[in-house]
C-alpha cells in the first residue's frame, strides 16, 4: 500500500536503546503481545456442547504448539531455557482448569472465550495477591497461557510464524513463548517499544547477530505489518515509511559498511596502536555462552569482563561450587593467554537478582553487587572457590562490583584471602587471582586513589558510572533525555579515576558501552584510557578508528571537553571536531546527535 | 493413609519448572496426593500444577505432604525426595 511512488506514506523517526549493532531495511512483521479480547455471548442450552468441544480441540491445539516451541526453545535459547514451556503445557493438561472452563460454559452457557476470560482472570486475580515477588510473577505464564488458548479459538495462526526473508519484528515487548516461537533465522531485526539491555530481546537478538532496538515507546502504534522500515541501531534509530532519499542513503551507508567492516581475527589482535604509537588493548565483555564465539572471531585480547550473574539463569548454580567452577574453566580456556576477568555477581537493582532479593524500595541504591554478596557470604565463598580453583586451569582475574570505598574492599579481600587458605589446608589444586575494584559510584571516584593501593587493577564500568553520577535511572526512558555519556561530569570522573590507577601503577580497564562506540573510545583514549573492553562484534570499527588517529589529538579534544560545562557543550564540541580532524573516519551520523 | 513434614529448600520456592517436575512425578502414582500448609491456610492437589502454584510455596516453607492408595508409601517417599534435593536446584 505504501510502495508507490507518490502514494509514500511520511516518513517518521524514532529513538531508542540500541542492545544489538546493526543496520537493515526491511518490511515491518507486527507481533501483538497485548491481552486478547474476549467478548460474553448467551448461547442456547443445544450449543454448549458445541462450545465445550471447541474448547478441547482449542486446547489440544494450544498443547500442540507449545510442544513445537518447547522444542525449538531447547535448540535455539539452551535447554534451560526450556523448561518453563513445561509447566506451560502442564497448565493445559490440567483437569482442574479445564473442568472449571467447562463448567462455566454449561452453567452459564457462555461462550467458549468467555470462560476462558473468565477463569484466566480469576486465576490472575489469586496469583496477583500471593507475597513472594518472584512467585507472584510467575503470574505471567497463566497469561501467556490464556492467551494462546484465546488464540487457538479465534481460528487464527499467528501470524509471525513463517517471517519472510526481509522482517523486521515490531512488538510492544515479546512474551518468552512468542520470542521461541518466532522464525528468528529469517528475521532481519528486532524493535520493541518496551524492554532494555538485559531483556529477552535482547539477550537472543546479540545471541543471533542481528541488529535490534527498544524502548521506542509508541512506534507499535504506527507500525503495521508490511511497512518498510530502517532500522539504524549503530545510531540507535528507526525510520517508518522512509524516503526515497533515505532509502538511498542507507543503501549506500549499508554498501560503505560492507567495505569496511571484513576485519577480523586476521587483521585484530586485541591491541592496536594510533598512528603516534600509543598501544590500547582492546577486551571482550561477554555474558552468554552465544556470544563466546566473538572473542576469537574478533581477536579480543581476553575477556576483559564476564558478567557471572548469567550463570544464575541455570537453576542451582547459586550454591553449586562445581558447576560453576566448570563455567570458569570454560571461560578461562576461552580467553587464553590474556585471561578472563570474572565480575562476581551483580546482583539486585535492575539484574536478574529478583528472585533472591526482597523488593526495596530504591534498588539501584540499594543491597546489591558487594553489597549484596557481603550480605550473603555463603553466596560470596562459593564463587570465590570457584574461581581460585578453576584459575589452576587457566588465567582468571576477580573483579569487585560497585566498590564504594577502601572498606568494600578489604571486607571482600579477607574472605577471598580466608577461602583461598582453606583451599591450600584441603590441599585442593588452586591458581593465582588478581583482584580489582570496579569504579561506578561517585564515593569509589573521589577516593580512587586509595582504593588504587589496595588492588591490582580498575574497572571502570561506564553504565552505572553515568547513572549515578547523573542520577538518571538507565532504564527509565522518561528521563533517557538526561542520560549523557559525555557529560562533563561523567568524563571527569573518568579523567580522575584513569589518572589515580596511573599514580598506583595499576591497570584501568574501561568496560561500559562508552568503550564499543568509536567517537566515545576516541574521548577515552583522549583521557588516558589504554585498556577497553567491549562486546566483541565491535572490536573490528573502534580497531579500525583508533589505528588513523593520534593519541596527542584525542587528548587535546579530551581536555577542551574537561573544560565545557554541560553535555550539550561537549558534543557540539565533538561534533565540530571529530569532522574537522578526522573527516575519513566519522560521518555527522556516527557523532553524537544534536539536541532539540 | 501416610504422611511427611517436607521443607521447600531451594531459594526460588515452588516456581513453576519446580511445580511442573513436582506435578509430573506425582502422577505417576496412582494413589491421591496431597500438599498442605502445616497451618492448614492452605492446601493443594500435587496432581493439579494449577493447585501447586497456588500454594505460593516460597523457599524455606514446611508443608505437609499426604498419599493415600495402594502405592502411597512409594509415591510419599518419592516426593519427599524431590523436596529433599530441592528439585535438582540445590
Amino acid at each position: 500500500m505504501v510502495t508507490e511512488v507518490g502514494a509514500r506514506a511520511e516518513e517518521r523517526r524514532w529513538h531508542g536503546l540500541s542492545v544489538s549493532e546493526g543496520l537493515v531495511i526491511g518490511r515491518v512483521l507486527r507481533i501483538h503481545k497485548g491481552t486478547r479480547h474476549a467478548y460474553p455471548a448467551r448461547i442456547e442450552v443445544g450449543d454448549v456442547e458445541r462450545e465445550v468441544s471447541r474448547l478441547r480441540e482449542a486446547i489440544d491445539q494450544a498443547r500442540r504448539q507449545l510442544l513445537e516451541i518447547k522444542q525449538r526453545a531447547a535448540k535455539l535459547l539452551g535447554e534451560e531455557h526450556a523448561y518453563i514451556f513445561d509447566a506451560h503445557l502442564l497448565l493445559l493438561e490440567d483437569r482442574k482448569l479445564s473442568d472449571e472452563i467447562e463448567n462455566y460454559i454449561i452453567d452459564k452457557r457462555a461462550n467458549a472465550e468467555w470462560a476462558v476470560k473468565v477463569i484466566g482472570d480469576r486465576l490472575l486475580s489469586v496469583y496477583a495477591r500471593i507475597k513472594d515477588a518472584y512467585l507472584r510473577e510467575r503470574g505471567s505464564d497463566i497469561e501467556d497461557v490464556i492467551h494462546r488458548v484465546l488464540e487457538a479459538l479465534s481460528g487464527e495462526r499467528p501470524g509471525y510464524l513463517d517471517a519472510v526473508e526481509d522482517a523486521v519484528i515490531v512488538s510492544e515487548d515479546l512474551l518468552p513463548s512468542a520470542v521461541a516461537e518466532l522464525d528468528l533465522e529469517h528475521a532481519r531485526a528486532i524493535v520493541t517499544d518496551a524492554g532494555g539491555w538485559t531483556s529477552h530481546t535482547a539477550i537472543i537478538a546479540r545471541g543471533l547477530g542481528i541488529p535490534a532496538m527498544v524502548g521506542l515507546q509508541d512506534l507499535c502504534q504506527h507500525a503495521r505489518t508490511g511497512d518498510e522500515i530502517v532500522v539504524d541501531s549503530y545510531i540507535g534509530e528507526v525510520v517508518l515509511h522512509p524516503s526515497l532519499a533515505t532509502l538511498e542513503r542507507t543503501r549506500a551507508e549499508i554498501e560503505r559498511r560492507k567495505g569496511s567492516a571484513p576485519m577480523t581475527a586476521a587483521s585484530a589482535t586485541g591491541l592496536v596502536a594510533t598512528r603516534d604509537g600509543i598501544q590500547i588493548s582492546l577486551r571482550a565483555n561477554v555474558e552468554l555462552p552465544a556470544e563466546f564465539a566473538g572473542v576469537n572471531k574478533y581477536g579480543a585480547m581476553g575477556i576483559g569482563l564476564y558478567r557471572s550473574e548469567f550463570l544464575l539463569a541455570q537453576p542451582g548454580v547459586m550454591h553449586s561450587e562445581q558447576k560453576q567452577y566448570e563455567a570458569y574453566v570454560e571461560v578461562a580456556q576461552l580467553a587464553g593467554e590474556h585471561g578472563a576477568v570474572v565480575r562476581l555477581f551483580d546482583l539486585g537493582g535492575d539484574k536478574s537478582g529478583a528472585a533472591v532479593v526482597e523488593s526495596e524500595r530504591n534498588p539501584a541504591l540499594g543491597l546489591r553487587a558487594i553489597r549484596f554478596c557481603l550480605r550473603n557470604e555463603s553466596v560470596l565463598r562459593t564463587q570465590v572457590r570457584a574461581i581460585i580453583r578453576a584459575a589452576a586451569q587457566g588465567r582468571l582475574d576477580i573483579v569487585l562490583p560497585m566498590i564504594g570505598d577502601v572498606a568494600d574492599v578489604l571486607r571482600a579481600k579477607a574472605i577471598i584471602d580466608e577461602e583461598r587458605k582453606k583451599l591450600e589446608r584441603e590441599q585442593v589444586e588452586s591458581g593465582p587471582v588478581r583482584l580489582g575494584a570496579m569504579i561506578e559510584v561517585p564515593s569509589a571516584v573521589m577516593t580512587a586513589d586509595k582504593i588504587a593501593r589496595m588492588v591490582d587493577f580498575f574497572e571502570l564500568g561506564t553504565n552505572d558510572l553515568i547513572q549515578y553520577v547523573l542520577a538518571v535511572d538507565r532504564g527509565n526512558e522518561r528521563v533517557a533525555d538526561w542520560f549523557r555519556s559525555l557529560h562533563p561530569a561523567v568524563l571527569e570522573s573518568l579523567s580522575r579515576t584513569i589518572q589515580a590507577a596511573g599514580k598506583a601503577g595499576i591497570p584501568a580497564i574501561i568496560c561500559g558501552e562508552m568503550a564499543a562506540t568509536p567517537a566515545y573510545a576516541v574521548v577515552l583514549v583522549g583521557l588516558g584510557a589504554r585498556d577497553l573492553s567491549m562486546t566483541p562484534s565491535a572490536i573490528p570499527k573502534v580497531t579500525r578508528v583508533l589505528s588513523k588517529i593520534e593519541a596527542k589529538d584525542a587528548e587535546n579534544i579530551a581536555a577542551d571537553c574537561l573544560r565545557c560545562s554541560s553535555a550539550d557543550e561537549v558534543e557540539s564540541l565533538i561534533r565540530a571536531q571529530f569532522l574537522a580532524r578526522w573527516p575519513e573516519l566519522f560521518t555527522a551520523k556516527t557523532l553524537p546527535a544534536a539536541r532539540q | 493413609m501416610v504422611e511427611a513434614t517436607v521443607a521447600v529448600r531451594n531459594d526460588l520456592g515452588l516456581h513453576a519448572r519446580a511445580a511442573a517436575r513436582l506435578v509430573r512425578t506425582a502422577n505417576r502414582f496412582q494413589s491421591t496426593l496431597r500438599l498442605e500448609r502445616l497451618d492448614g491456610s492452605a492446601s493443594a492437589d500435587a496432581k493439579s500444577i494449577l493447585n501447586v502454584l497456588m500454594l505460593a510455596a516460597s523457599g524455606g516453607t514446611e508443608l505437609r505432604a499426604i498419599a493415600d492408595g495402594h502405592d502411597e508409601a512409594e509415591a510419599l517417599a518419592a516426593l519427599s525426595c524431590l523436596f529433599e534435593n530441592g528439585f535438582g536446584e540445590l
